[in-house]
């Protein structure tokens, strides 16, 4: 083992089968498909604090198969591997998935604000921080992210956080292009609220970021769900030219007839198909509109429409991801989640702006609240978060 | 344009082509049976309902005028399709060809000989109609003086003996003949093209499913990348097909390697073993557990009259997809790519084949030669020939199909 391998530390929820730290975890222990060989990460995974151990884990086996790493029973002694002292030179916080309880809007608790003062008491304590990487949203609770955010750039460290979504494959494979004015973008995506509604969010949100000026933040968010989702679908609250668009991208377009294998589906179809159907509709500061609609029962992947000044049609593109739920085993869009969270733990520098992960969780806690709140237009001015997107490309074509 | 019902025209509606007032071509669909998620009913129905693409519902300016369906289960579709879209099953290919008439009545004719029950010969071929099929519609063609473009569903025959003179026949009545697989036309994750004239030193091709299906694919897959080497394709002097742990031991003897095994099983999405067991991600070349793992391995060696060498390896039971890699002179490293075959019921890729089929009823030019797919149908007979002969090195000579690769190879990116 060379001495300036960077040693990690993962601070997780549950490590069973398919759950996010499974994912990712065993991808920096066992390596994984890169660049067309079998990738082994130039860093040491040597501590791992997990939350819940159930029947199902696999930390022990990992831990028994993987020496270095070692499990400890705290975050703080897995920060310090047991020294007193901070030990290491980056954290992976992974608080996906796990038995945790919900908040009255259906929120499940995921401990990440929790992970993350209990890292960042270890880096006060030590006099010196490391970069660190938060898998999916910084945490359900709007307050709680922003402070997250604050506390990394007080403290100066590398903070990356977010989705696979916008580092996976897309097919085709392109680009958004850089400077381009936008007036509209949309997502069809499926699965729930605050949880794969960020994920739509983030597909549409590593795409806009590009968008001429840069981010400029959200002004309002308007969630609509069943009966108001199909008015306001039918009122062309979102232009359905963008819908019929991302949905021709879709590989799993549920066949509207019996007999047919792939057709495309009318909005009366849609109403049969969809099952409590989710739309957040939200304006930038910069004028920009966003769709990103959740269509379980028509869709099972994650599709992006925009409408470009001077193109004739829709840009459009899939966010690809190879789903082990029976279409492939391994979920390997973490391939290159994994492979810009290592890029950052070699340079000290994340490969993905942090604030497109808050502005995200802000735009997934804004769309509960609206549902909450039975669906009414949500002011957001603690969204008015301006980033410029990296320079470089960080989707999957290599 | 013909009658659509309002729920097509709607789902057409997405996007009108923007032909002008030409007709639309006239499509016969020759078929061994037609249920769903058959080749002729997702094949077929791209010219019926249309397909996504670039983004699009893309309506071709084609229509579906005639039918012959070889097998109608209980589950048969295509009297249902018929009286839906307005056309007619007839009970004869040369009726289909003719519309019922005495002449020639369609612009195109698709034979999907994919899917039925058919019996096997002593080769585990399935023998598939689509020589008996297509010399029928070439009689049509014989007796008018004249032909239409032709589409032949994956190899043209289970015997090269038939498949060439499916491809002299559309050569001496002049009309362009595509075939062959999905595959070669699919998306390829990473996107990879070799570009044309390359020095291959090796390529290796990982695949999964049985014979005569699937290594069909593979073997074509494979085709499509190899015909892009320098001098174009010069046909194919012997193959081999070995089983079991003659597989293991023809990469101790340096037969196929390792490596180019690693860098395309790294392209795979769908390893078996522990990682359905827990998860994990796993560098089954490195840890050593193919052996244990794939109860029944085979290897089909290619050696091609150039001297250029390929393997396809069929490892089912580690393996889910399709993936390549190619070592090219010149280039440091091992390539390598997935052949995505996207999932049921939509099947996407099949619309990646539908635009090429398209694209050749509507210029009357075939996108890339049918001499592809003529050497693959030989290729996979002899490797099966092989098999039967105790895995015997076979001579290949009357394998020597040579062709031009396209300039592009047409596989689908957008």
């Amino acid at each position: 083992m060379a001495g300036n391998r960077p040693k990690l530390a993962a601070v997780t929820t549950v490590y069973r089968k398919m759950a996010h730290t499974q994912h990712i975890i065993d991808r920096f222990l066992e390596g994984y498909g890169w660049n067309g060989t079998h990738h082994h990460p130039e860093m040491d995974l040597i501590a791992l604090y997990v939350d819940q151990v159930g029947a199902d884990d696999l930390s022990r086996d990992r831990a028994a198969r993987f020496p270095a790493m070692k499990i400890y029973p705290t975050i703080a002694e897995a920060l310090t591997c047991g020294t007193g002292k901070l030990a290491l030179d980056g954290v992976v916080v992974v608080g996906e998935h796990g038995d945790y309880p919900k908040t009255p809007k259906g929120q499940v608790q995921y401990p990440r604000y929790r992970f993350f003062e209990e890292i960042v008491a270890v880096f006060r304590s030590s006099g010196r921080t490391v970069p660190m990487f938060n898998d999916k949203h910084l945490s359900w609770n709007w307050e709680w992210a922003k402070k997250m955010y604050d506390t990394s750039k007080e403290m100066g460290f590398a903070y990356m956080a977010g989705s696979s979504l916008p580092v996976t494959w897309r097919i085709p494979s392109v680009e958004f292009p850089d400077g381009a004015r936008v007036s509209e973008a949309l997502c069809i995506g499926y699965g729930g609220v605050d949880s794969y509604d960020f994920h739509g969010l983030e597909t549409i949100q590593g795409m806009v970021e590009r968008r001429k000026g840069g981010e400029t933040g959200v002004k309002w968010l308007q969630a609509y769900r069943g009966d108001k989702f199909w008015d306001a679908c039918k009122e062309n609250v979102w232009p359905r030219e963008l819908m019929n668009a991302a949905l021709c991208r879709s590989h799993t377009l549920t066949p509207a007839r019996a007999g047919f294998n792939d057709i495309f589906p009318t909005l009366d179809d849609m109403r049969r198909l969809v099952r409590d159907p989710v739309a957040y509709r939200y304006e930038h500061n910069d004028g920009l509109k966003c769709t990103m609609l959740l269509m379980n029962g028509l869709v099972k992947d994650f599709n992006f429409a925009a409408t470009l000044e001077g193109a004739a049609k829709p840009f459009s593109t899939q966010m690809y991801l190879p789903m082990p739920d029976g279409r492939t085993t391994l979920a390997d869009f973490f391939n290159p989640l994994t492979y810009n969270m290592e890029k950052m733990f070699l340079t000290g520098k994340p490969t993905i702006p942090i604030e497109r992960t808050l502005l995200t969780t802000g735009l997934t806690a804004a769309g509960v609240d609206s549902l909450y709140a039975g669906q009414v237009r949500v002011e957001t001015p603690q969204l008015a978060i301006k980033y410029q997107p990296a320079k470089d490309s960080t989707f999957w074509r290599t | 344009m013909r009658n659509f019902t309002r729920r097509t025209f709607l789902a057409g509606a997405a996007a009108l082509p923007a032909f002008g007032q030409a007709r639309p071509k006239r499509i016969a669909i020759v078929s061994t049976i037609f249920r769903l998620q058959s080749h002729a009913q997702h094949i077929g129905d791209r010219f019926i309902v249309g397909y996504p693409f670039a983004g699009e519902w893309h309506k071709p300016h084609t229509q579906v005028v005639s039918l012959y369906v070889d097998q109608k289960p209980a589950n048969d579709l295509s009297e249902a399709r018929a009286k839906e879209f307005g056309f007619k099953v007839y009970p004869t290919i040369s009726e289909a060809v003719c519309c019922g008439g005495s002449k020639l009545a369609v612009d195109a004719v698709l034979i999907i000989g994919e899917h039925g029950e058919y019996a096997r010969n002593e080769k585990g071929q399935v023998l598939y109609p689509r020589y008996e099929f297509f010399e029928q519609v070439a009689k049509v063609f014989e007796s008018e003086g004249r032909s239409v473009p032709v589409y032949n569903d994956k190899a043209l025959s289970y015997s090269f003996e038939k498949a060439k003179t499916m491809r002299d026949t559309s050569r001496r009545l002049k009309f362009p003949m595509l075939a062959g697989s999905s595959l070669p036309v699919t998306w390829r994750l990473p996107e990879l093209e070799l570009p044309l004239g390359c020095e291959i030193d090796d390529a290796l091709m990982v695949g999964s499913g049985g014979s005569d299906a699937m290594d069909f694919h593979a073997l074509e897959a494979m085709q499509c990348m190899l015909e892009r080497r320098k001098g174009g394709e010069s046909g194919v002097k012997s193959v081999q097909l070995l089983e079991g742990d003659e597989v293991w031991k023809a990469s101790e003897e340096g037969r196929w390697s390792k490596e180019m095994l690693r860098s395309a099983l790294s392209r795979s999405d769908n390893l078996k073993g522990f990682t359905v067991t827990d998860g994990r991600t796993q560098d089954m070349v490195g840890t050593g557990v193919l052996p244990g793992l794939v109860k029944n391995p085979w290897a089909y060696f290619i050696e091609y009259r150039d001297g250029t060498k390929a393997t396809l390896l069929m490892l089912s039971d580690a393996v889910g997809d399709f993936n390549i890699a190619v070592k090219v002179k010149g280039k440091p490293a091992i390539q390598s790519t997935q052949f995505l075959l996207t999932p049921d019921p939509n099947v996407t890729y099949s619309a990646c084949l539908a635009s090429k089929i398209e694209q050749m009823i509507m210029s009357g030019v075939a996108p890339y030669p049918v001499e592809r797919t003529l050497l693959v149908s030989g290729m996979l007979e002899s490797c099966l020939d092989s098999r039967v002969k105790g895995h015997a090195r076979i001579d290949t000579p009357h394998l020597a199909v040579e062709y031009k690769a396209p300039r592009d190879s047409q596989y689908c990116r957008s």
